[in-house]
């Protein structure tokens, strides 16, 4: 199967066979690296594998290709307010068991926390989530208002 | 004018407390969502009107998807002429439109009540009321209900009560519920621009301070450590060890008992002598777990219930009969000098320390908090946080945490937690107890016990949510703030929840002790004893008079425990420390009593509360046992 790789380096775009490591490199199977037949660059073929700690306590998030200022609930900081853009998938029923708490799109929101659960501020109301949830919900980042002199 | 008033909110909100002020009936409250799971009514006078005030389990939503939705949304069904009383969190007054809103489709005369109006303030917050008023066409009063304050003006609202105006296009809005309610928030957003202004950003109080720290990942478990240590002395040293030797030995054995004992003797004659001892009883403040302050200490003369009969008198029948009833009043089997001096003397005084710290924890806020540290964790047991709720609550009494498990989104998280509670979450009466035994043991001994629990409750949570199957639900909980617990909601909520228990619990003492001396009179104890040996002797290595403790223990099982703690540091101990650790273990994984028996079966059906049972009395035996093998071959 012809399989072409990209060299994230210069761009240019080869197959694998075409490489040093299926000719003889001395390093044989224990390399994980291909290296560029144009600018020589060398870097690993697939993505790193997380580690078993990372894939215990930190699942990616659903969504990939997303615009720069959209980022997950997940992604904030505590202490940072966002705007909430998309409740995620999920179904209306938890949509609508987050919009009675005033959770909608459009909603502004603080991160209080994520550890031990996620913790967000919805107006006055202290909403503790599912770490799952949180994953999914969409927002983007509000610059702080100064506050107005007294 | 309705006859009757409801009173519908967001959980939470305070309905309880605003009824309380309106009927002057108290019904349980607490600071956090879910406290009244069903439907409380009583009868007010208004300026000479009689009204019925009807108290509901709080909605966020009309859609009846909880237990407590449909409770309250069938309850609006049914009574189609009353004036709506919705009570709202200033704080959030979002939500609470969004609920008016929803309301009005109903088309019934509303009043709009804004509770918490100080906490508003406190924010730096404000609404104008006669705005919003206008605008939905219905009286709106601001109250702050723990301190009484607008429930005049509340009174005098209610005869204005008015179906709310909503625009049209709002009201006829089509689409689905969530959909519709998008619509409904989108004009709630409106109406908030026009009546509610942020003064000044508040900076953050001591106690919302103190609320981010008991739910930070790592000062949330030292708040965890000293909650239980505060617990653990309040309870285990303070009410299990100086209030209980007050009562049992200052009271009972030194004063009531041989009182009671003589009493009895010169209205039941016959001719017996009773055994006395001198009894020392000091009174001390607990240090450490193993010291205690002495503070002072008397010793009397005391007549004990065990007796000999005159030699070389043969009794007559009437002798007979009069010697039954004085044993069956202060024999060793008696009512007084066990049934009575177990329920007042050893139960009542740990489960008053337990309930008065339960209920400043409860009213503080801080429960919730304790939800959010565990939710990761209850997730192995197909639970979410929301679960830790009843958990908590089943510490205080089983059989009523059994009833708010219906806070539960679904069928299995019900049954799982329902049986996590009865089989493995002690109540106030037993714990008190256990906490007091633990104090007889290694401190090893009281972790063992400590990790062997919690080890139980996961297995088992795992093991039924696997066997239930079935969904679990998204973990969305609502943190109420910490608040300053008031003392008085505390000793009044202190006093009913024990007013209930003297009165479940004293008749099933009387009850159990009765069976006892019955079958101890018709020489089956010792026989029941017999045929338990090769289960409470062979297996779990204990001494044959044990059986009792069991056999009692199906009742109530803090009532096992109190024998065991009697046959452990009574005047004559018998139990080694490995044999408290096992009876100890076997009797905390019994079912709790026949009262939560039926609860289970009231909520989840007969045909589930007799297989939990089916399940739990074997496997309470079976750890037992096995801690007992283990302990001998370990050779501790």
């Amino acid at each position: 199967m012809a399989e072409y790789l990209t060299c994230p380096f210069c761009g240019f775009e080869f197959l694998r066979e075409d490489t040093l490591c299926e000719h003889g490199c001395p390093l044989g199977a224990m390399c994980g690296l291909v290296r560029c037949p144009n600018c020589q660059y060398e870097y690993p073929e697939k993505p790193q594998s997380l580690t078993w700690l990372q894939r215990v306590f930190r699942r990616p998030s659903p969504y990939t290709d997303l615009p720069a200022h959209v980022i997950t609930v997940q992604e904030l900081k505590p202490g940072e307010r966002a705007r909430v853009l998309c409740l995620g998938t999920g179904g209306p029923q938890r949509h609508n068991s987050l919009a009675v708490f005033g959770l909608v799109p459009g909603a502004e929101i603080a991160l209080v926390q994520h550890h031990p659960s996620p913790v967000i501020q919805v107006e006055e109301t202290e909403l503790a989530l599912d770490p799952a949830i949180a994953r999914e919900v969409l927002v983007e980042r509000v610059e702080p208002v100064a506050p107005p002199p007294q | 004018m309705g006859q009757t008033t409801v009173l519908v909110g967001n959980p939470n909100v305070g309905k309880s407390v605003l009824f309380k002020n309106l009927t002057r009936r108290y019904v349980t409250v607490s600071n956090y969502p879910g406290t009244t799971v069903e439907v409380v009514r009583a009868k007010a006078a208004f300026d000479g009107r009689e009204v019925e005030v009807v108290d509901t389990p709080g909605v966020n939503d009309l859609a009846p998807r909880s237990d407590e939705a449909r409770v309250t949304r069938r309850l609006l069904d049914e009574t189609a002429g009353a004036t709506i009383v919705q009570v709202a969190d200033a704080k959030n007054l979002r939500r609470a439109l969004l609920l008016t809103l929803q309301l009005a489709e109903l088309e019934r005369p509303t009043v709009l009540v804004l509770n918490m109006y100080d906490e508003l303030e406190e924010r730096g917050r404000q609404i104008d009321i006669a705005r919003l008023s206008e605008i939905l066409g219905i009286p709106v009063v601001a109250t702050v209900a723990p301190r009484n304050q607008g429930t005049q003006e509340l009174i005098d609202a209610l005869p204005l009560a008015a179906v709310p105006t909503v625009p049209d296009e709002v009201a006829r809005a089509p689409g689905d519920e969530y959909g519709r309610n998008r619509v409904l928030l989108g004009y709630a957003n409106e109406i908030l621009s026009q009546t509610y202004t942020v003064a000044r950003p508040p900076n953050p109080s001591a106690r919302v301070r103190l609320g981010l720290m008991a739910m930070h990942p790592v000062k949330g478990v030292g708040v965890l450590a000293v909650v239980l240590f505060a617990v653990f002395w309040f309870v285990g040293l303070f009410g299990a060890g100086t209030l209980v030797d007050l009562l049992e030995v200052g009271v009972f054995e030194q004063r009531l008992n041989p009182l009671v004992i003589r009493a009895t003797d010169v209205v039941l004659p016959f001719p017996h002598a009773h055994e006395t001892e001198a009894l020392t009883y000091s009174f001390g403040l607990p240090a450490t777990p193993v010291h205690e302050v002495t503070v002072g200490s008397v010793e009397r003369e005391v007549v004990r219930p065990s007796y000999v009969l005159d030699p070389g008198v043969d009794l007559s029948a009437v002798q007979e009969a009069l010697r039954f009833v004085h044993d069956f009043l202060v024999g060793p089997y008696g009512a007084v000098t066990m049934a009575l001096a177990y329920a007042f003397a050893i139960v009542l005084p740990i489960v008053t320390a337990f309930f008065l710290v339960f209920s400043i924890l409860e009213d503080s806020g801080y429960f919730p908090r304790m939800a959010i540290m565990l939710n990761r964790v209850f997730r192995v047991m197909g639970l979410n946080g929301k679960a830790v709720l009843p958990m908590i609550l089943g510490l205080g009494c089983d059989t009523m945490a059994t009833m708010t498990t219906r806070i539960l989104e679904t069928r299995k998280e019900r049954i799982v937690t329902t049986m996590l509670l009865a089989l493995a979450v002690p109540c106030s009466a037993q714990l008190g107890v256990l906490l007091a035994l633990m104090a007889s043991l290694a401190p090893a001994g009281a972790l063992v016990w400590l990790g062997l629990v919690v080890g139980v409750i996961f297995l088992v949570g795992w093991l039924t949510a696997r066997v239930i199957g079935g969904e679990s639900s998204d973990f969305i909980l609502e943190i109420p703030p910490m608040r300053r617990p008031q003392l008085s909601n505390v000793l009044v909520k202190t006093a009913s929840r024990l007013d209930w228990y003297l009165r479940e619990v004293i008749p099933l003492f009387v009850v159990g002790t009765a069976i006892l001396f019955l079958l101890d009179k018709l020489h089956l104890l010792s026989a029941i004893a017999q045929a338990a040996e090769p289960l409470v002797t062979g297996w779990l290595g204990l001494p044959k008079e044990m059986a009792n403790a069991f056999l009692v223990g199906f009742m109530r099982r803090d009532f096992g425990a109190v024998y065991i703690l009697d046959a452990a540091t009574g005047p004559a101990a018998v139990l080694t420390p490995h044999q408290i650790l096992v009876a100890m273990v076997t009797i905390t994984l019994f079912m709790p009593c026949i009262a939560n028996f039926l609860m289970i079966a009231k909520e989840h059906g007969m045909r589930t509360a007799v297989s939990m049972a089916a399940f739990i009395f074997p496997f309470a035996f079976f750890v037992g046992g096995v801690i007992h093998r283990l302990g001998v071959w370990l050779s501790i």
